[in-house]
């Protein structure tokens, strides 16, 4: 494999294009503007699509056409084009069409800012859009993983003809790391039951998300809910680390799962044994391996760069077994170590509950 | 209704200094100019973009007068509500301070309005809401990494629209959102330039006493997003004119009038080379591009000149 230094907003297209995706549909939006500069130079090079849409509301309509003819297609954009792409999401969920839609989450609520927050938690992973859908959430922490959950978000959507969406933030889209390319293996996935891509075979496919009998309705609702219940089975992603005979287990995902994979090696050296789960798949959420966890673990903590949201799956994980404690940066404010060991210490040493 | 210098600088400057505009910026004399015009009984609605970021970073505000932000998409419909609002106050004789006529401008950049706020601007146009909307046209999206608009003229290298070995910049000449404007019947639209002092405090003043929506485009180079020195913004402004690339003109009641008519207009790719976006298109092979550029020009300039003729008939 070749290795490249490159931005994580660069390595979701390098991922992208190793999933075999070559529909791209943008618009301009701080900080997630890179991804389809990336876009515009490589997907028409290698006979592929970028269209900068007139609006978020286009792009992720884009998405919708061209997903509906069977095509691995993609959209990103950062919190507040995110909000305006819901409705296209939702119907996107009601058709079962596959699709990738990255955001770089930023500060809110409203225009807020620029920099990094985990502040749309809640509607990545709880909707966003109306009706009862649900997006595959994937939440990478660094270059290597932007491309290669990428990557796997086009084969998950395939696999469950729903949309995938990764939730990155800023500094995860910005900084710089070094990236295994991945050799091109794009799984075949084959469409031709659903999408309407203008064949004779396909004639009798119908790509939409109307159904206005009740009875049916009902019905479609609850087949959705069938392969969201299938999803939550097979597809949840995390990371543990020192976890074993960890007296507090710390929860964080994202950027902020790198501060604390340094501040648990701190704490271990001052003695204080706490450990990291870090969720890899944001939903489904990985409620078994944490509810185990609380069998044995005295104490949770979730750091998240929200006033608090995460901690609320988190919860319901643990479901009353230990206390779950929760510190949160926001507005772009990101914790430094120091800020997380004093936070460690004051629950080791029971000085918090 | 003459524009008189003198009075011009003896009202106050409702744009404070401090803001940050970047060095060489044409967008802080266009506000300026038309704040000038307009008074301190303005209502200011603002769309997310460049001139929205430099002036209005919480908690600071460089405006002297009521400022309002929305989304991006949103401008014309924010300042709708606050117009219909102030409608509705004075009605029924409600108004906190009571007030003849307030003025109340929406500003959207090129992106905010020829692409991602053209359905709320059509909107409040056409429900004939009492606003002057302006457009701070600088043809790219220039506050979020210099990407493609639809005002981007043909050829210009943007980062989404790039010139390299296998395309050479933007493949598309820039839409007539002055002429859209005009289909919608309004009583006002024209544009200008921040050269045009005397030209833009005019149509400012005819804009905001005409009864009904009104909207004006101003060219605003950019020297971010076009690429030149910081000194001469304002003399491309003016090159915009003579090379017929940007006319001067104005629709009053749907009589077009051109404001000048350039006796002997200058190619307009001598307007182009002084842009680094322009750049490759003077590179071997591109000429047909250039060609094309000044074909375009001088068709919708014959074009305007036909609508200028039909009016006068």
């Amino acid at each position: 494999m070749a290795k490249q230094f490159m931005k994580g907003n660069d390595a979701i297209i390098v991922g992208a294009l190793a999933a075999g995706c070559r529909a791209y549909y943008g618009y301009p939006i701080t900080p997630a503007s890179e991804i389809a500069h990336a876009a515009a130079l490589h997907f028409p090079a290698l006979g592929g699509v970028f269209i900068q849409a007139e609006s978020e509301v286009s792009a992720i309509n884009m998405v919708y056409g061209t997903a509906g003819m069977g095509i691995r297609t993609m959209t990103a954009s950062s919190s507040p084009g995110f909000s305006l792409k819901q409705e296209g999401l939702s119907y996107a969920a009601g058709a079962e069409l596959p699709c990738v839609v990255v955001n770089i989450v930023r500060g809110g609520p409203g225009l807020g800012n620029i920099a990094p927050e985990q502040g749309d938690y809640f509607q990545i992973t709880k909707g966003g859009g109306h009706g009862n859908y649900r997006l595959i959430a994937l939440a990478p922490n660094g270059a290597q993983e932007m491309c290669d959950l990428t990557r796997k978000a086009f084969d998950l959507a395939d696999k469950y003809r729903n949309p995938a969406c990764i939730m990155a933030d800023g500094i995860t889209g910005q900084m710089m790391e070094v990236v295994d390319i991945p050799v091109p293996e794009p799984i075949p996935f084959d469409h031709s039951s659903w999408a309407a891509d203008g064949t004779a075979a396909t004639r009798k496919n119908l790509v939409s998300s109307i159904v206005l009998e009740p009875e049916e309705l009902e019905e479609h609702n609850l087949k959705l809910d069938a392969k969201y219940r299938e999803i939550v089975e097979n597809e949840v992603l995390y990371e543990e680390y020192r976890t074993d005979d960890a007296d507090l287990v710390v929860v964080a995902y994202g950027v902020v799962s790198r501060i604390v994979y340094s501040t648990v090696d701190q704490a271990r050296a001052e003695g204080l044994k706490v450990g990291l789960l870090r969720p890899i798949t944001l939903w489904p959420y990985p409620e078994k391996a944490l509810s185990a966890l609380a069998e044995r673990v005295p104490a949770f903590l979730a750091v998240e760069l929200s006033t608090g949201q995460m901690v609320e799956d988190l919860r319901l994980a643990v479901n009353g077994k230990a206390p779950v404690h929760f510190y949160g940066r926001c507005g772009g404010m990101v914790p430094g170590g120091e800020e997380l060991l004093t936070e460690y210490r004051k629950i080791l040493e029971g000085g918090r509950s | 209704m003459a524009v008189n210098l003198k009075k011009l600088t003896q009202n106050e400057d409702l744009l404070a200094g401090g803001h940050r505009a970047c060095a060489g910026c044409t967008g802080s004399n266009i506000l300026r100019q038309i704040m000038l015009t307009a008074g301190p009984d303005t209502v200011v609605g603002g769309a997310t973009g460049c001139m929205e970021v430099v002036t209005t970073i919480f908690p600071y505000t460089a405006w002297k007068t009521s400022f309002i932000h929305s989304a991006f998409e949103n401008s014309a419909a924010t300042v709708s509500g606050v117009e219909a609002a102030f409608r509705s106050l004075k009605k029924h004789g409600d108004l906190p301070v009571e007030r003849e006529k307030m003025n109340f401008i929406a500003f959207g950049g090129d992106g905010g309005t020829y692409d991602i706020g053209l359905q709320s601007l059509s909107g409040a146009m056409e429900r004939g809401h009492n606003m002057l909307y302006v457009c701070y046209d600088n043809e790219a999206y220039m506050n979020t990494g210099i990407q493609r608009s639809s005002a981007t003229p043909l050829g210009a290298h943007t980062s989404t629209a790039p010139a390299g070995s296998v395309k050479q910049g933007k493949e598309q000449h820039r839409k007539d959102l002055t002429k859209i404007m005009v289909a919608h019947n309004i009583p006002y639209v024209a544009q200008t330039t921040p050269f045009h002092w005397k030209d833009l405090a005019t149509k400012v003043e005819k804009a905001l006493s005409c009864d009904g929506p009104a909207f004006l485009n101003i060219l605003m180079p950019c020297t971010v997003g076009w690429h030149f020195d910081t000194a001469i913004g304002i003399e491309l402004s003016k090159e915009a004119v003579e090379c017929n690339f940007w006319p001067l003109f104005e629709v009053e009641n749907g009589i077009y009038k051109i404001n000048q008519k350039p006796k002997d207009p200058s190619p307009v790719a001598d307007w182009m080379q002084k842009q680094g976006r322009f750049k490759h298109l003077f590179k071997p092979g591109n000429e047909h591009i250039l060609e094309a550029s000044q074909k375009w020009v001088d068709e919708e300039w014959q074009k305007l000149l036909k609508l200028e003729a039909s009016g006068a008939e």
